[in-house]
């Protein structure tokens, strides 16, 4: 498997900052771009850099990266935290409230009936972004923890470790999720 | 012969450009006769010679149906993905071919877009090797950063049969972006390029910090330009003008004055058109004015709108407040209302420094010099316009390179087989945005092989890449050797067989001739039925903002679409027409309706 963090030249952290991210990425790109030198292995260093830069930068993912790396077997935790059900709830009312709007107004043919759907849009679109923003706030939350992840995993204990990885992955999927529905709405 | 040098080339939709840098900096070749932009269109002689450029769109007035142009539209698209408001836009015909679409000449010749395009690239190789003094056989082209996978690698095949090698395929608005950023190699800006050219529009983010030019996300339509604001305008003539059933000619004619039109309203605020000697000895003329072609146009550029939208949402912590300068770059990014638009919808003065024709290719030059080595201490990095993924079972897209992932990019699946000594599996490679399958560009299937054995002992690992060009490969290892090798993407939709195109053909000629006023009549009756109760819940809720003017029309027109409707007659051009008619008395009346949402 690929250590994401050692092809960055980044130490195996929970505790890395975007710019940190960003900057081991930078150094790496310039060295390794196949524009610089031209092969084939070139790009596909560069390819796995990318991804490198994609997997840390997600909280989620640099957690279900670090517990794999830590060779840590994490089966997926499918339950849900009390707090994240009623998240969830409030979610599902505005997705499903996008989609309507979203598939009257693919129904609809005229720009009339289209700029009719509008106000409804525009609503669906705030709504959306509301959720987004508690989605957010949730996640910030999680990665507030982080350093005592870090510091359990230390002494051999993963299980902050997992359940916080479950939260985030059901939160990344539910920001997804709006993120499509905010797009569509914006073609309405 | 230079074995070294790179050219950098813009295949525009209408112009095309070449150039290269010289000392350090990128400059635009001329032709023998001195200019910089070559015309995209092409001329088949009788003879069997062609002509390419000013002299092709000379020659347009004379063998309209020989003249080719604006092939970018079409090229690299399976016939079944071009809608039939398309086709009937278009100057010429197409026709479906075993690969892509055929523009058909006579009845024994055919061209299709990939050769037209290869003239255009021809042409722009002879101006290159004239003006610099010897052979040059490698080039960077530019597309549009929408263009999906087929539609890069047809403009690559067609590079390669003009004789030149593709060293990259290389985004049009990172070509501009390129080009303006790099006398500010030192500076760190994030810069927004909005591209709007004679036939696609694009709008890239990006983030340039010392010497590395790195796009964040990007959105656009490859069907959306200067051509769509042609044709809106053209349609406005032939209205004026009652002029219905037009020949290849006269509705070239009328393309041509309503490009002239467009062009000369960009810096006055009236325009007559003349169209002397139309029809025989009868010749027309209407006045214009700069509003009526600008409201003409709204709809059109507001397209452009949702799109910007779409590029800010996706550039994470890159919203529209973090855009330092939004470079305008493309021919019709000279119309005032594009600018004034921008202005309003994003409360940021565009940035006009770049010159609106040159650019991109001004970018591709320095692309050519990266990669020559004439050029140094700068860095591209890009992205992947569409998602990348494949069908699963029930026909959903399952997302494999998601869009807006920095290229290089690649991505492993694993497959097993699904029975003992299945042989093979068959999958669908797919582009686009849309959960189901069925609604994305289908790039092709590919086969992956298994090794005999019980069920779910053989594993395939299966690399998708996606390359510096956008350009996608497929590779199949097998896990027991670590061998690695490219599986064939079978691009059902752009290779197609000659059965399916046998029946393609059928089919486009069997709508010819089956009853075409019933079909005519029940879409537009479908259309009169969402639009009369739109009408009327509209005028409700925003009516009295409307002039009696405006209301008496809308009045009028609605009145005409129920009288037509209620008649037994069933005239189906007659409901169109007025359908038409009521779209355009209440287009103000939904603009009226979007605005009033957003407050």
């Amino acid at each position: 498997m690929t250590n994401f963090f050692a092809i960055l030249g980044l130490p195996e952290s929970l505790l890395l900052d975007h710019s940190e991210i960003e900057d081991a990425w930078r150094t790496a790109t310039k060295k390794a771009h196949p524009d610089q030198k031209k092969s084939d292995s070139e790009s596909l260093i560069a390819a796995d850099l990318n991804r490198a830069r994609s997997v840390l930068s997600s909280p989620a993912e640099r957690l279900a990266h670090w517990l794999e790396i830590k060779a840590c077997e994490h089966e997926s935790n499918r339950s849900i935290e009390p707090e994240l059900m009623d998240l969830f709830a409030t979610v599902h009312t505005a997705l499903q409230k996008a989609d309507s709007v979203i598939s009257r107004n693919q129904n609809s043919t005229t720009a009339l009936a289209k700029a009719l759907l509008t106000k409804e849009s525009v609503e669906a679109q705030l709504g959306i972004q509301q959720k987004m923003a508690r989605i957010q706030r949730f996640k910030e939350s999680i990665i507030s923890i982080f350093p005592e992840i870090d510091e359990a995993a230390r002494s051999g204990n993963f299980e902050s470790a997992k359940r916080n990885l479950s939260q985030l992955k059901f939160l990344t999927k539910w920001e997804q999720q709006c993120q499509a529905r905010l797009l569509s709405l914006l073609e309405c | 012969m230079n074995e070294d040098l790179i050219i950098g080339i813009d295949l525009g939709t209408t112009n095309s450009l070449v150039g290269v840098v010289d000392s350090g900096f990128p400059l635009i070749l001329a032709d023998e006769e001195g200019e910089r932009l070559t015309p995209s269109v092409v001329t088949y002689l009788k003879d069997g010679s062609t002509v390419t450029g000013r002299e092709a769109l000379r020659l347009k007035k004379l063998e309209p149906e020989r003249t080719i142009s604006s092939v970018k539209r079409f090229i690299g698209r399976p016939f079944d993905q071009i809608s039939t408001e398309e086709k009937a836009d278009s100057d010429y015909k197409i026709q479906p071919a075993s690969i892509g679409i055929e523009i058909p000449l006579s009845e024994a010749e055919t061209t299709s877009p990939i050769k037209v395009s290869a003239e255009i690239l021809r042409r722009l190789k002879t101006v290159a090797e004239t003006a610099l003094g010897h052979g040059v056989s490698r080039a960077v082209v530019t597309v549009p950063a929408y263009f999906s996978n087929s539609q890069r690698e047809a403009t690559k095949s067609a590079a390669e049969s003009a004789g030149l090698t593709v060293e990259r395929v290389l985004n049009e608005p990172t070509a501009a972006a390129l080009a303006y950023g790099l006398d500010k190699l030192d500076e760190q800006q994030t810069v927004a390029v909005y591209d709007l050219g004679g036939g696609t529009f694009d709008l890239s983010i990006l983030q340039m910090k010392k010497g590395l030019f790195e796009v964040i996300s990007t959105a656009g339509d490859t069907q959306l330009g200067g051509d769509d604001l042609d044709l809106v305008i053209a349609n406005e003539i032939k209205r004026r003008l009652k002029l219905n059933e037009l020949t290849a000619g006269e509705s070239s004619r009328i393309r041509t004055a309503a490009r002239e039109a467009k062009e000369s309203l960009s810096s006055s605020d009236n325009h007559l058109i003349r169209l002397p000697f139309f029809r025989g000895n009868e010749s027309f003329e209407t006045e214009i004015s700069k509003s009526e072609v600008e409201a003409l146009m709204l709809p059109v550029i507001g397209r452009t709108r949702s799109i910007c939208q779409r590029a800010f949402t996706e550039a994470q912590h890159k919203g529209v407040d973090s855009i330092d300068h939004l470079i305008l770059v493309g021919g019709s990014t000279r119309i005032p209302l594009v600018r004034r638009s921008l202005e309003e919808w994003f409360e940021i003065v565009p940035n006009l420094s770049q010159h609106p024709d040159e650019a991109v290719a001004l970018g591709a030059a320095i692309q050519a010099g990266i990669l020559c080595g004439r050029v140094r201490e700068v860095l591209l990095v890009d992205v992947t316009p569409l998602s990348l993924g494949i069908e699963t079972f029930g026909g959903l897209m399952n997302v494999i390179i998601p869009r807006n992932s920095t290229i290089p990019a690649r991505a492993g699946e694993m497959f097993t087989n699904a029975v003992a000594n299945q042989k093979n599996f068959a999958i669908r490679v797919l582009q686009g945005e849309r959960e189901m399958a069925r609604d994305n560009w289908l790039l092709g299937e590919i086969e992956i092989p298994f090794e005999p054995g019980p069920k779910g002992s053989a594993r395939v690992g299966v690399q998708f890449k996606i390359d510096q060009d956008g350009i996608l490969e497929v590779l199949s290892r097998n896990t027991k050797t670590g061998e690695d090798h490219v599986l064939e993407i079978k691009s059902s939709a752009v290779d197609v067989d000659d059965h399916r195109v046998e029946r393609m053909v059928s089919e486009s000629i069997d709508h010819a001739f089956d009853d075409m006023n019933e079909r005519i009549w029940t879409e537009a009756r479908i259309k009169s039925e969402e639009l009369l109760p739109a009408v009327e819940s509209a005028l409700e809720l925003i009516g009295s903002k409307l002039s009696e003017n405006e209301l008496t029309k809308i009045h009028e027109a609605s009145a005409l679409v129920k009288g037509i409707l209620a008649s037994d007659l069933k005239d189906a051009a007659a409901l169109k027409q007025a359908n038409h008619t009521l779209d355009e008395a209440t287009q103000n009346l939904a603009a009226l309706l979007v605005e009033a949402a957003f407050k």
